[in-house]
Formats: C-alpha cells, structure tokens, sequence
C-alpha cells in the first residue's frame, strides 16, 4: 500500500490529464470512424475540437501546478509548457477549423487526417514539457513522423508527395543528428538522461569535455533548428511549404514551431546552462541569419504560400531575439510573440486556403483584384498581413515592440536594429499582397479572381472556415490594443517558472551587458 | 488613474478611429449617406476640439494640459497618455480644420467611396493621437498607424504613377519612422527607471553621446516626414500623385508632424545636443529653401509645383527652430499653421482646377480665367499668401523667422549675413515660379481645342465655401497674428528658455572644438555666448 502511494506520488499522472484528454479525443475519433464509417464525417470534427477545448480547459486547471514534476521527474508541467501546450492546442484546434473543407475538397478521409493531426499535437505537446532526454527524443519523433505523415497526405498530388520524401529525409537526417548530440550529453554526463541532472554534471565536470560539450550543443542546437526552420536549417521549409496540403502548412508553420521553442528553451536553460555564452553566440547567428534570409527572399515570391514559408523563417529570426535577450522579460517576449502570432499566421493560412478553395491557385499574383468580390476575405487577409508586418494597432505591432523593447533592455542593440530593418522590409512584401488585392482596377483582375464563384457559406465544412477567419481577424485586430491580459500571461508564466529564476541569474552574470543596465524592472 | 474629468482627449482619437471602423456597417445604396456620415464625424470633431480649444485650454499655463493616464501595457511601462500644451494646441485645431475640409472636398469621391471614408477618418485619428500622445510609444504608434492608410489613400486614388509614389512614400517613411522607435527606447532605458512619458524623459539627464544619437534618431525620421533636404525626393511624387483632399491633408498636416516633433523631441527632450546640430539645421533650412524653389521653378506639373514650394516653404521651419530665440520658435510655429493652411488651399483649387480639365500639365492649360473666374480669383490669392504678401499669414510667418534669425545671439554676425541674404532670394524666387505658375495656367488665350465644346464650369457653392474657409483665417492671421500666437507664445518662450540655457553651458565646456570648426569652416556659427565664470 505503501509502496504503490508512493509510487502514484512519483508518477503525478495528473500532470498530463490534457495530454490524456488529447489521446481519448484521437482514440475516439478513430473508433467513431471504424464503427459509424463517412457518415460521421460531418459531425467528427467537431468532437475533435471539443476534445481540443477540454484540453485547453484541462491546462488551465493546471496552471501554478505546485507539484509540476512527473513520471519521475521526465516530465514537467510548468506553468511555461502549459502555455506552450495552450499554444499548440488552440493552434490545432483552428487548423481543424480549415481543413474540413479542405480535406472534403481534395477526396480524402477526414477522420484519419484529424488522427494524424491529434498526433501529432500529442507529441508537440508532450515535447513543450518534456524534461528527459528519452522523453525528448520520443515525442520529437511522434511529432515528426506525424509531421511527415500529413504533409503526404493528399497523396494524388505529386507536390505533397514530393514534400513528403523531402521532409523525410532532411527531417531523418536532422533527428539522427540530435540524436547524436543528445548521446554526447548522455555520456558527458556519466549517464544522466534528467536535463537538470545533466546540468549538474556537467557543471562539475572538467575541462577536457569542453569539445565534447561543444558538439553536443552543436547538434542539438541543429535538430531544434530544424523545427523551427531557422537559417540554415530551413531549407525544406519552402518546399515542404508548398507542396503540402494548406492546413498542414499551418500546423508546421505554429504548432510545431512552438514545440520547437519550447525545446529550445528547456533544453538551452537547463541542460546546456553551463555555456550559456556559447549557445547565445550561435542563436545570434541563427537569428541574425534567419532575419535576413527570410525577409529578403520574401520579397522575390510569386506563390503565397511560399512567402509565407519564408516569412515565417523571419518570424522565428525574431522570436530568437527574445531568447537570445536572456532576461525574464525577453523570455515573456517571446511567449507573448508566439501567442499572438498563433492568431495572424493562422488567420493568414485560414484566408489562403479559402481564396485557393473558391479559385484552385497559390499564386500572389490571381489575388489581383480580390476586393471588389469578395470584401470579408480581403478584409482579413489584409488584417493578417499587415499585424505579420508589425503595422500598428494590429497585434505584431505590439508582438515586436515587445520583443524589441525586451532586446534593448537586455543590450542586444545590433540585433533590434537589424530586426526593426529588417521588418521594414518585410512590410513591402506584406503590403504587396494587399495592395494586390485592393488597389487593382477592375480591368486589371485576374481571371481566377473574374471567375471567382458565388460566395456561398452553407457549403460543408465552410461554416467553420468562416468561423476560424472571423475570430482570427478580430483578435488580430484587437489583441494589440488589448493586450494586457495576454501580457500579464506570458509574464506569469515566465516568472512563476522556476526554470528562469536559474536560468536569469545565470544569464545576468555571463552577459556583462545585461548586468551593466540591470533595471529594477527586469529584476 | 481615473479622473472623473472628462476624458476629452481620448475621445478626439477614438472618435474618428471607432466610425472608420463602423464604416462598412453604415447603409450606402445611393453613396451618398457615406459622405454625410464622414463630414458629420468631422464636424463634431472640429467642434470638439474648438471647444477645448476655447474654454478647457489655459493659455498662460506652460505644461501640458488636460492629461489623461491610463495604464495600458504597464509591464512595457507604456501608458495611454495624452495631454496638450502650447505647441500642439495650435496643429490640433488646425489637423481638425483641415481634415474635415478635406472631408468636404472629398464630395464627390465615387471609386471605392467605404474604403476611402474610413481610411480617411482613420488617417485623423490617427493624426490627432501624433499631436496628444504624451507618450513615446503612444506617439511611435500613432505616427506609424498614419502609414497604411496613406498608402491606400495615394495607391487607390492617385494619378497615374499613384504605385510608384505610394510604394515610395511608405519606404522612405517607414525607413525613417524605426529611428523614433530606437532613439525613443535609448532614452527610455536611459537611468534607473524605464518610462516613456515625455515629461519625464525631459527631467532626465541623458549622458552626451545618447543624447547626440537620440537626436540624430529623432531627426532622420522628422526630417524625412518634414521634409528636408536631401530625404525630400518622396514628396513631389506622393503630393504630385495623390488625390487633392489627400493631398489638402499631407500638405497641410503630416508635413507639420515632422516639425512638431522636432521641437517636441528634438528640442524639448535634448537641449544640450540641439546645439551641436541646430547650425546644420540653418544651413539645411536655406537649402530647403533655395533648392526648393529652384526645382519648383522647373516644375511642369502644377501640383508638382506646389509640392516643390511646400518644401521650399518649411525650410523656414528648420531656421526658426534653429535660432535660439523665442521670436524665430513662435515664426516657425505660425509657419506651420499659415503653410498648413495656404498649401491645403492651393492643393485644394488645382484639385478643383484638375476635376474640370482632366490635366495638370501647365503647358496643357491655358487662359482658365476666363473661364472660372472664380477658382482663379480664390488661387490668385491663395498663391499670395504662399508668395508672403504682406497682409498675408505667410508674409508674418516667415518675417518673424528673419527677425528671429537676425537677433539670435548663437551665431557669429557673418553666418547671420549669409543665410538671410540666401534665404531672401529664395522668397525672390517664391513670388517668379507662383506668378509664372498663374500665368500660365489662368492669363493667356485659351487653347483653341478645349474651348469650343469643354466650356469648364466654374467653382460651385461648396468649393468656394472650403477655399473661403482656409482663406479667411490666412488673412485673419496676416492681419493680426495674435490670433494664432497667443496659444503658443507662453510655450514658445519656455523652450527658447530652455534650449537657450543650455547654450553658455556648452560655451564653456568645449570652447576649444568650437574655434577649430571656425578656423576649418569660415561660415560655421561660431558661438559667442561669454563663458560662464
């Protein structure tokens, strides 16, 4: 009796109720699918995404968790992977919204696609508070695979095979490489697979492992580059990108990404804490790599999608930004940045797939003219775009001050003065878009927007589009001005993460900048 | 925080901003609710703001005024804070003047008219919250929220090369606009404690070398929106291209922003390196000025004309700043007003004259007079004030800017000599390109193919009403300029106090470096203020 209390304390298995809610909503899925067959397909989603709003409910229970370590200490619901896993569901749950219609289009079953994708949100989830190497190393890859899966999944179309076998492949070498680097710090470590052991470890260790280390950093540095697709690791973005099915675009290009950050940030804090100058020196590269690449290549696209792609290798150049800072407000930047772009990008992709559903292209150029057909869309891709551009009052306008402000503090001034430049740029391209759609005459329409059919809402699946579009424009519209319970958000959980306290103090020595202007406000 | 005054000022940005949104929900079949609507926003707005103006604005107080703080993003130390005091008084009336005359001229806007009323009635919000924001990020973030509607407003209703002009306009300002933001986080992370109040960003002492960064921030970014010389090259071709009410509203107001806040940021936040740069805004002023009127001179394109002049004209603006006196502050402060009101009634009337004649070639018109009588008997004078005929809110203005400039006492008597001397042939060229600008476009025959069957209309009761409207107050200002300068002259004085004491400090502290720059350069001032013992 003793002994399976004391087990059941160990094991904490209430930690991850969401992640258990997430696994019955895909159990039932399938089984509902096995047993009803396609009639089911016009009312599953909606069990999905109910499935989704519990776990989302379920996290918020489990915010301030005193007891957040579990299944002996591998992993940990902090209140920082609760936003990350916040992040991941509600993106899931907007990326169902679109692929209904999406999916029916393309003759293919939903029920599946939906299992897939609550996979693949499991993993991602699992990774935000994965807290061992063995727990790491098997969600990334229960993302990943998923991850392959679905940008394979209208398999008629030789693009997303295409994609599928790059992804693949880039993605196996990628995990075999943090693989790599992962069994470095294994071994470093005298065979530690608990991050804060590990880190205790190596802070004892001598200075012979110090090329070992080295590698070890630089590998996993890499595989986590990967899924956030930072320069120069972001090479199958663009094509992965394209040749997917839209919605899946979507996922990869937040929900993913954020499980990447959360990573980052898990891993970087507590295991590597001990060359904290090291791993900053390469994310500067990284970020200062990833803001220039993206956004000037941005600029010379002729496929929506594939600007996309590159601007959201810009994105991530940014967020970096905010881990590079060090302090607890750049970490809270970042949080709050991804937040908010959750809201943008996925409304951007929302508009996308619903402009390529009515008119079957990708290209910026067939949206010429889109105003005078179809006011709504135009309206919210605008809206989108321009918060992706940082235009004011739009939320990405405060996103980036934000993450600016947390840069300055923190004495990064190169990097915010390359970011706020490199925004600019990106500014062009975003408005090249709208003023696509808005400024063209009606005689310099394109044919695909000529022939744009009837607006027609009460199609299946197009209800829920419309629904994610509405709600992505109004809270990227408002979200900016209205954003101080979003910062309060990402502010608390930061600092109620014991994580940071570490990591922060850690930080404010190894970086003389930071101790130079320490203020009281950072503190 | 709450006050239970009434919260005025929030409620001159928010008004405008909440009915361009609520545009796209206002029933519109005939189009002709919309422009009800618009003008109706505008007036309430302007009578709003002359309200305040007249009874809730103390004019012997120096600080601001009417203060209103909410917190808003306290963790960014950011606040929603607006306040008013001398100097942005006067442009606020004078935003809401011309904004809602340009509503009015926009009467008959038919292309696309939802999305030109609410990114109008955007653009004023948005322009209102520029010139109340006590607060860095506040100012940062309504001064870029004018962006994207110009923008659209240029690109969608502009003239033929409106793409080029608009793509242009959003570059160069947005280029510009980034130095506010990270001279604005310098000075805020400046010292202990983190604020983005502009009251007290002024109490603070900023070590030399941020202070001299910060301004240079400060006036890449004012100085393309003003524009000065050489970041002026967006302007002909965004005034050229876009729209007349459009253009009624970035001749007349958003040029204003740029010196708005170069005396608010430039002057007000950073005295002691006002100093170090206020020669090189002389010299850049004249520059402004002779080169502006030059290249008006060479000017085809009427509105191109116009916009050329413009620049010549604010080139008075940078000298009055620079002068260190409060008689050439309160001339580049009349400046501003009179030019914004002169320049949105000349873009006005060749708008008018462009509805009639489908062309802005000068060459192409010929002998309008006779034709419409009265939108030439309103340009003709309008063109005089632009001109500074005596009478005239123009002549006050730019007088006061020499007579300010001729006292100052920072500059050595030769570098005075010279940029009056070079400054008055600009004000010789000024009269040469605007009455040529007359001849061509109104005296003369009339071309033989327009005549016969184009008999143009003249002005309507609704046109000769908006150009009455800017006229008035241009001659009620030449006649008595207190009018205008009562508002700001107690503010205007502060500043010059205060820039000015800062100046003997300077004298003392690095005497040396300042001789050498004369020796080097015969026409930098040199500062003759005695040291201080």
């Amino acid at each position: 009796m003793d002994l399976s209390n004391d087990l059941a304390a160990q094991l904490n298995a209430g930690a991850i109720l969401p992640e258990g809610l997430v696994i019955v909503t895909l159990m039932a899925v399938l089984v509902i699918d096995l047993i009803v067959g396609r009639k089911a397909s016009s009312w599953l989603p909606y069990v999905a995404i109910a499935g989704l709003f519990a776990t989302v409910a379920a996290l918020v229970l489990q915010w301030d968790n005193p007891n957040p370590l579990a299944f002996f200490d591998s992993f940990n619901s902090d209140d920082l992977s609760v936003i990350f896993r916040g992040i991941i569901a509600l993106s899931t749950v907007i990326t169902i919204l679109m692929s209904i219609r999406y999916i029916e289009q393309s003759g293919t079953s939903l029920a599946e696609f939906m299992a897939i994708m609550l996979t693949a949100t499991l993993g991602a989830m699992f990774l935000s508070g994965a807290n061992d190497l063995v727990m790491i190393f098997v969600s990334l890859e229960t993302l990943s695979i998923s991850s392959y899966l679905m940008t394979g999944y209208t398999k008629r179309d030789p693009r997303s095979n295409e994609a599928a076998l790059k992804y693949l492949l880039i993605g196996a070498a990628s995990s075999a490489i943090f693989l790599y680097g992962v069994s470095l710090l294994y071994g470093l470590s005298g065979g530690e697979t608990n991050l804060a052991q590990i880190a205790a470890q190596l802070a004892q260790g001598d200075s012979d492992q110090a090329l070992g280390l080295a590698i070890a950093l630089v590998f996993s540095i890499a595989g986590i580059a990967f899924k956030i697709s930072a320069v120069p690791f972001h090479q199958w973005t663009p094509d992965v990108y394209e040749g997917s099915p839209t919605p899946v675009v979507a996922f990869l290009s937040v929900g993913s990404k954020a499980a990447g950050f959360a990573l980052a940030l898990r891993m970087l804090l507590t295991a590597f804490e001990s060359v904290t100058v090291e791993w900053h020196f390469i994310f500067t590269a990284l970020a200062i790599l990833s803001m220039i690449l993206g956004n000037v290549v941005a600029l010379a696209q002729t496929s929506m999608k594939r600007m996309l792609a590159y601007s959201s290798i810009a994105q991530a150049g940014f967020v970096m930004l905010g881990m590079i800072a060090g302090t607890e407000a750049g970490y809270a930047s970042m949080v709050f940045y991804l937040l908010i772009y959750l809201f943008m990008n996925l409304g951007a992709f929302t508009c996308v797939i619903l402009f390529s559903l009515r008119t079957g292209t990708d290209q910026i150029s067939d949206y010429a003219g889109l105003y005078q057909k179809d006011a709504l869309l135009t309206l919210a891709l605008s809206i989108c775009l321009l918060s992706l551009g940082g235009i004011p009052p739009m939320a990405g306008f405060f996103g980036k001050i934000y993450l600016f402000w947390a840069g300055w503090q923190a004495g990064l001034y190169g990097l915010v003065l390359l970011g706020l430049v490199t925004s600019v740029i990106s500014i062009y391209y975003y408005i090249r878009v709208v003023k696509m759609m808005v400024v063209k005459e009606p005689q310099e329409m394109s044919d695909a927007v000529q022939n744009y059919p009837p607006i027609r809402w009460n199609l299946t699946g197009m209800r829920p589009l419309q629904v994610g579009i509405v709600f992505s424009l109004i809270t990227t519209s408002l979200a900016g001005i209205l954003s101080n319970p979003l910062l309060t958000l990402a502010n608390n959980s930061i600092t109620q993460t014991d994580l940071f306290h570490v990591a922060n103090a850690a930080a404010v020595e190894t970086v003389a900048q930071v101790a130079e202007d320490a203020d009281p406000v950072a503190q | 925080m709450f006050t239970t005054q009434v919260p005025w000022l929030t409620t001159l940005i928010l008004l405008p901003l909440v009915a361009a949104f609520a545009v796209p929900l206002i029933p519109d079949k005939d189009g002709k609710t919309l422009r009800w609507y618009g003008l109706g926003v505008g007036l309430v707005e302007l009578a709003l703001t002359v309200y305040l103006a007249a009874t809730q604005f103390d004019r012997t107080a120096v600080g601001f005024q009417l203060s209103e703080t909410y917190a808003w993003l306290p963790q960014l130390g950011v606040n929603w804070s607006v306040a008013v005091d001398g100097i942005s008084l006067p442009l606020l009336v004078l935003t809401a003047f011309v904004n809602t005359l340009a509503l009015m001229a926009a009467w008959r806007v038919s292309h696309k008219p939802r999305l030109f009323y609410g990114l109008m009635l955007a653009l004023y919000g948005a322009q209102m919250g520029v010139f109340v924001a006590k607060d860095l990020l506040l100012f940062f973030t309504m001064w870029e929220l004018e962006l994207v509607p110009v923008y659209l407003l240029i690109s969608i209703w502009g003239g033929p090369k409106r793409l080029y002009a608009a793509t242009k306009f959003i570059l160069y300002t947005a280029l510009a606009s980034l130095f506010i933001l990270v001279a604005g986080l310098g000075l805020a992370f400046s010292g202990d404690r983190i604020t983005f109040d502009l009251a007290e960003l002024g109490l603070k002492e900023y070590p030399a070398a941020l202070e001299l960064f910060a301004y240079v921030g400060f006036l890449i970014a004012f100085a393309v929106k003003l524009p000065m010389f050489p970041v002026h090259t967006w302007l002909p071709d965004a005034h050229g291209e876009a729209s007349a009410p459009v253009s009624m509203v970035l001749a007349g107001i958003l040029l204003k922003m740029g010196g708005y806040g170069l005396i608010r940021m430039n002057m007000e936040l950073l005295p002691n390196a006002h100093i170090h740069f206020a020669p090189v805004l002389v010299v850049l002023g004249v520059v402004n000025i002779v080169y502006g009127a030059f290249a008006a001179f060479g000017q085809t394109n009427l509105k191109r004309r116009l916009a050329y002049s413009s620049v010549s004209h604010m080139g008075f603006v940078l000298i009055g700043l620079a002068s260190f006196t409060e008689v050439g502050l309160n001339g580049a402060m009349l400046q501003m007003l009179s030019h914004g009101l002169i320049a949105a009634a000349l873009f006005f009337l060749a708008g008018a004259a462009y509805d009639r004649t489908h062309t802005l070639m000068m060459d192409e018109m010929s002998g309008l007079a006779q034709q419409m009588p009265k939108i030439f008997a309103l340009f003709t004078v309008a063109a005089m004030a632009s001109l500074a005929l005596p009478g005239m809110s123009g002549f006050v203005s730019e007088l006061t800017v020499f007579l300010g400039m001729a006292n100052s006492d920072a500059y050595s008597l030769s570098f005075k000599t010279v940029i009056v001397f070079l400054s008055a042939v600009g004000l010789i060229l000024t009269p040469i390109y605007l009455l040529s600008m007359l001849r061509e476009v109104f005296y003369g025959e009339a071309k033989a193919e327009t005549t016969p069957d184009h008999w143009f209309s003249d002005a309507n009761p609704r046109e000769v009403f908006i150009a009455v409207c800017f006229l008035l107050p241009i001659i009620g200002i030449g006649l008595y300029p207190k009018l205008a300068m009562t508002s700001y002259d107690t503010k205007t004085v502060h500043i010059a106090q205060k820039v000015g004491a800062a100046l003997p400090i300077f004298a003392t502290v690095e005497p040396q470096e300042m001789t050498a720059e004369r020796d080097l350069f015969p026409l930098t001032p040199a500062l003759i203020a005695p040291p201080l013992d």
